[in-house]
């Protein structure tokens, strides 16, 4: 089953045309890369799924209803986890989750707080501010506020940018248990092809606004044929 | 409409709040310092010298005065928190409504606008020994009642202004009710205003609370014209402000800029 549907989606600035016509699925359980270089539609995209921007053209669901028309029960089942992206730095961390837990109407914030804090390590960060936090404690909280909810679907935008390869690590097992768990979706944009070929049943290849490849990363190698992602992303990006 | 997204706002201004000490300067100290004793001083001065007039609505006019900054300074400069934290998407992308997001933050400014006029009448009856009251206990809530909805109606015009326009133009938050400050005849009467200046006054609702106040104290005890007109010209700013707000929201996600505003 498909729980997000994009079809034709076109954003244009102006007369520049930053996604130009894309259409994907994303299914249950799935997790699905949206890769290309830098300035190919990706975070255009992401935020045209999030709601920050408004597509010129085309149609979004979330579980096959139209998220222009049903934008407040689509979030509440999506989430989203950048590394671009801060909590309020001056209040604690506990503080911040808190807020989060309302704003997505937790039933048990403090048990739901304490239970993904302990998962990633950062519970006794709990007390801390966050402007204190190094970047790669900073983006763990961020991840914890972005499972709040038990998303059924996780954007994930660049998400192990600053973390080191054990939390990384851990990160990517965690993804790889919950999606196999608990069928969640994931759509995740990475430069780091090691981890997009660990961890994504299918990837997308944008560039230039539209997708110019998709398919397993197996058979994406094996089509092209590459020795890893790595080759693939060089050749798509530079073959044109 | 969910009382929990409104209550995790209102809990995130409060955490911002009880942590920033520009927050308690701008909202609760300047104020005191550079408005009410200030012009409570001046207030002194002129009642001392005798200059035909009772100054005592100086005083007043600038206590009234400060739920109007402290209210559509809350609405502003609280988003603008979130912004510089790069916090705002990640509020956006919540369930929460703009309905519920613009409440909150109403909630907020009103709870900092009431606290800041009691704290204006507290400095007004134990250093310059005026009671504001003696407008009158009803009178006194009528008129905290208007300026506050043109405070929340000017916070979230402004707030609009900076989500479609971006941070460049963030001081308007706090700095763009100052210039309309001399048109509302705060602290002296309308027609001291030329001719063109007074029609513009009468376009704010504060301009007729403070007329309304000065009659009170010149022993004019019926101000209710005053009070009606001023109500409606409220709602009339409030309706237009939330419109306003809703467009340039949608216009700012139409351009990219609101994906912007935390770059």
């Amino acid at each position: 089953m498909a729980v997000l549907q994009v079809k034709n989606l076109v954003k244009k600035f102006r007369s520049f045309t930053a996604v130009d016509n894309i259409s994907f699925e994303l299914k249950e359980g799935e997790v699905l890369g949206l890769l290309g270089p830098n300035g190919a539609g990706k975070t255009t995209t992401i935020q045209m799924l999030l709601g920050t921007i408004t597509p010129t053209q085309g149609t979004i669901n979330y579980f096959e209803k139209d998220f222009s028309k049903h934008q407040q029960e689509s979030l509440q089942l999506i989430n989203y986890s950048s590394a671009f992206n801060s909590l309020q730095g001056r209040i604690t961390v506990w503080e911040n989750l808190l807020v989060f837990a309302l704003l997505y109407q937790v039933e048990d914030p403090k048990a739901k707080i304490e239970k993904l804090t302990k998962y990633f390590e950062v519970y006794e960060l709990l007390e801390s501010q966050y402007k204190d936090l190094s970047s790669g404690q900073q983006t763990r909280i961020n991840i914890v506020k972005s499972l709040l909810n038990a998303p059924k679907i996780l954007l994930m935008d660049e998400p192990t940018a600053s973390l080191d390869p054990d939390i990384s690590d851990k990160l990517l097992t965690f993804i790889e248990e919950i999606k196999s768990k608990h069928n969640l979706a994931i759509l995740y944009t990475s430069h780091n092809m090691k981890e997009v070929t660990r961890i994504c049943d299918r990837v997308i290849f944008m560039d230039k606004g539209n997708i110019v490849a998709q398919d397993t990363p197996e058979a994406l190698i094996k089509k092209l044929g590459k020795t890893n992602l790595e080759h693939v992303f060089l050749e798509i990006v530079r073959g044109k | 409409m969910s009382i929990k997204r409104i209550k995790a706002i209102l809990l995130l201004d409060f955490f911002i709040s009880k942590q920033s000490l520009e927050i308690i300067f701008d909202v609760f100290i300047f104020p005191i310092f550079t408005n009410i004793i200030v012009f409570g001083f001046f207030t002194l001065y002129l009642t001392r010298n005798n200059f035909g007039y009772d100054p005592t609505s100086i005083l007043i006019g600038m206590i009234y005065w400060q739920p109007i900054f402290v209210i559509s300074y809350s609405i502003g400069v609280g988003s603008l928190w979130n912004i510089w934290a790069k916090n705002l998407t990640n509020i956006f992308i919540s369930p929460i409504s703009t309905n519920e997001y613009l409440i909150a933050y109403s909630f907020s400014g009103l709870f900092k606008g009431l606290l800041i006029l009691i704290l204006g009448y507290i400095v007004s009856f134990f250093i310059f020994k005026i009671n504001v009251f003696s407008i009158g206990l009803f009178s006194s809530l009528l008129y905290f009642i208007n300026v506050s909805i043109f405070g929340l109606s000017f916070g979230i015009f402004c707030l609009g202004l900076v989500f479609r326009f971006g941070t460049r133009i963030q001081a308007l938050s706090w700095g763009l009710i100052f210039i309309l400050q001399p048109i509302m005849a705060v602290i002296y009467p309308v027609s001291i205003l030329p001719k063109p200046f007074q029609f513009v006054a009468y376009l704010f609702p504060p301009t007729y609370v403070f007329e309304a106040i000065r009659n009170n104290l010149s022993g004019v005890p019926d101000t209710s014209l005053f009070i009606v007109k001023a109500f409606l010209l409220n709602i009339l700013w409030f309706i237009f402000s939330i419109y306003f707000f809703r467009m340039m929201l949608k216009k700012s996600k139409e351009i990219g800029q609101f994906s912007k505003l935390e770059i």
